[in-house]
């Protein structure tokens, strides 16, 4: 059990390798066996080429924002208590979209285009969550 | 004439939308039912198909719920179906309910929707559960960075500004067009609070940016029935003027954001509208009259333009200058929409009514004059997957 008051992943097997990997503080996306495309989140199978393969490969977490909306009016209280906080969409160069947060930076100053870098947060002895930090 | 007009819708019936937290949601259930039933000129005993759930939906009656309706009837049903486009799911019946009907499979089906009683979550009239209902309802694990679904909806308005420069104020366009409707609408959510200006919305208070409160649906209960039954029957029963489905369409476009090349064309609504206005042989220009799932602003606007009704980043400029209020270019949501007038349970089946309304000339002071042709366009998720619907007046 943990005090953690937040939402938390549910999962399946298939994404245990991605948050196993952010656990040891590496961000891993599949790549694909059959076509080298990057796959996110973690699927069972390439959207473009439908190879069924793919190898957990780490990438720079590097990319530049996409979108973003700021939050004001949050799902729970526990989240509540952090607003305003910026929710972003970050294109990777491996071409993928990957959504999270944006620390450590102003929310009046997000932008999209800005530039952004992954950051690991252990939020729980079993959990580790990526946000992103502007560059 | 196509092949789906063998159906019409036959009856139709809401209760006031609001708080109902102090019935039952069974109560509610059967009084919608025999509303549109009695509406139609139709009874109980005229039923031999269901759309969606039982009225209570516990355990096996919830997972067979063709069977438990007929428990309560008292006669067996010939067809139960239930589609799954999430808030639209219950009007997407009129699909299911055309075809089964249209090919002989049966006679009469009910698609009613109900939120009533204390129901926790987003059946409920509490705004904070049903916030945090919702929230986790975002694609597989997103709601955990304190995702909404203003949220999941603010990025792709963001992303819609940012590259078409859509404006707050065509946004805010939306919302003043589909109130003007509501304070003609006595059943109503916010009808009754009186007409708002684009100042109005923009200085309501932000939940994610760009969307204001006042860009978003309400929280509310409330219930309704749509009957469908043979055309030739419709017309026989002599009520009203039957309203056919001249066209239909799907389109399950993605579940994850990330798997859109651009976030700003929810494809999946191309593809149903394409799909309908191909099979009813009638043209965007044709549409006298159209019911737009309207979660948010922004909604209608990408909506407008997948559904082809204006170019791709033109929907800010369409809904400008109240081009979708009553008597303007493509009167939209005029009974208030989810925004304005209720946001209940499968929604979109009000907005399905509120078209039926039209097209049968017994909108009262709301009326679209002549309307003949009506485009209906339902959503599920955060417009993951997506209907379109051609009615027309028989």
């Amino acid at each position: 059990m943990t005090d953690y008051p937040k939402l938390l992943p549910e999962i399946t097997p298939l994404h245990e390798p991605f948050w196993e990997a952010l656990r040891q503080h590496e961000f891993k996306l599949q790549k694909c066996a059959g076509c080298g495309r990057f796959r996110y989140i973690p699927t069972e199978i390439c959207q473009f080429c439908h190879s069924l393969d793919a190898e957990w490969t780490a990438v720079s977490g590097r990319g530049e924002i996409y979108t973003f909306t700021i939050v004001r009016r949050a799902p729970t209280p526990a989240y509540q208590e952090e607003t305003p906080y910026a929710i972003v969409h970050v294109t990777l160069p491996e071409g993928v979209r990957v959504i999270s947060t944006l620390v450590d930076c102003p929310v009046e100053d997000v932008r999209i285009g800005m530039p952004v870098e992954l950051v690991y947060d252990d939020v729980t002895p079993d959990w580790t969550l990526f946000r992103f930090r502007p560059v | 004439m196509t092949t789906f007009s063998r159906a019409a819708v036959a009856g139709v019936y809401m209760t006031p939308q609001g708080d109902l937290s102090d019935r039952t949601p069974e109560s509610v259930y059967m009084e919608c039912v025999k509303g549109a039933l009695e509406d139609a000129g139709l009874t109980l005993a005229d039923v031999d198909g269901l759309i969606g759930p039982a009225p209570e939906g516990v355990g096996i009656r919830g997972s067979l719920p063709g069977g438990a309706f007929a428990d309560l009837i008292g006669h067996p049903l010939k067809f139960h179906a239930s589609s799954s486009i999430g808030a639209s799911a219950q009007s997407a019946g009129i699909g299911l309910a055309a075809m089964a009907i249209a090919q002989g499979v049966c006679e009469v089906v009910v698609i009613p929707t109900v939120a009533a009683g204390r129901a926790r979550g987003y059946a409920g009239a509490d705004r904070n559960a049903a916030v945090a209902a919702m929230a986790k309802l975002g694609s597989p694990y997103e709601y955990i960075w304190g995702t909404t679904r203003v949220a999941d909806y603010a990025v792709v308005a963001q992303r819609h500004m940012h590259e078409f420069g859509t404006t707050p104020e065509q946004l805010a366009e939306v919302a003043v067009a589909e109130r003007y409707g509501a304070t003609l609408n006595p059943l109503s959510y916010m009808g009754h609070r009186g007409e708002i200006t684009i100042d109005d919305v923009l200085s309501s208070r932000m939940i994610a940016d760009p969307l204001h409160l006042l860009d978003c649906c309400v929280v509310n209960q409330g219930g309704g029935c749509v009957v469908m039954a043979r055309t030739e029957r419709v017309r026989s029963l002599g009520r009203h003027a039957p309203v056919t489905l001249l066209g239909w369409g799907e389109g399950h476009g993605y579940l994850d954001p990330n798997h859109l090349t651009d976030l700003t064309d929810l494809y999946g609504g191309r593809v149903a509208a394409d799909t309908a206005f191909g099979l009813a042989g009638v043209s965007r220009d044709d549409i006298d009259v159209a019911g737009i799932s309207d979660h948010f602003t922004i909604n209608v606007i990408i909506e407008l333009e997948n559904a082809g009704f204006c170019k791709r980043g033109e929907g800010g400029s369409f809904v400008e200058g109240g081009a979708l209020k009553i008597g303007g270019r493509l009167p939209t949501n005029t009974g208030g929409g989810f925004l304005s007038c209720s946001h209940a349970a499968s929604c979109g089946l009000f907005t399905l009514i509120e078209v039926v309304h039209q097209l049968r000339h017994e909108a009262g002071p709301r009326q679209v004059e002549n309307a003949r042709l009506g485009y209906v366009h339902g959503v599920g998720g955060v417009s993951h997957v997506q209907y379109g619907a051609i009615l027309a007046r028989d």
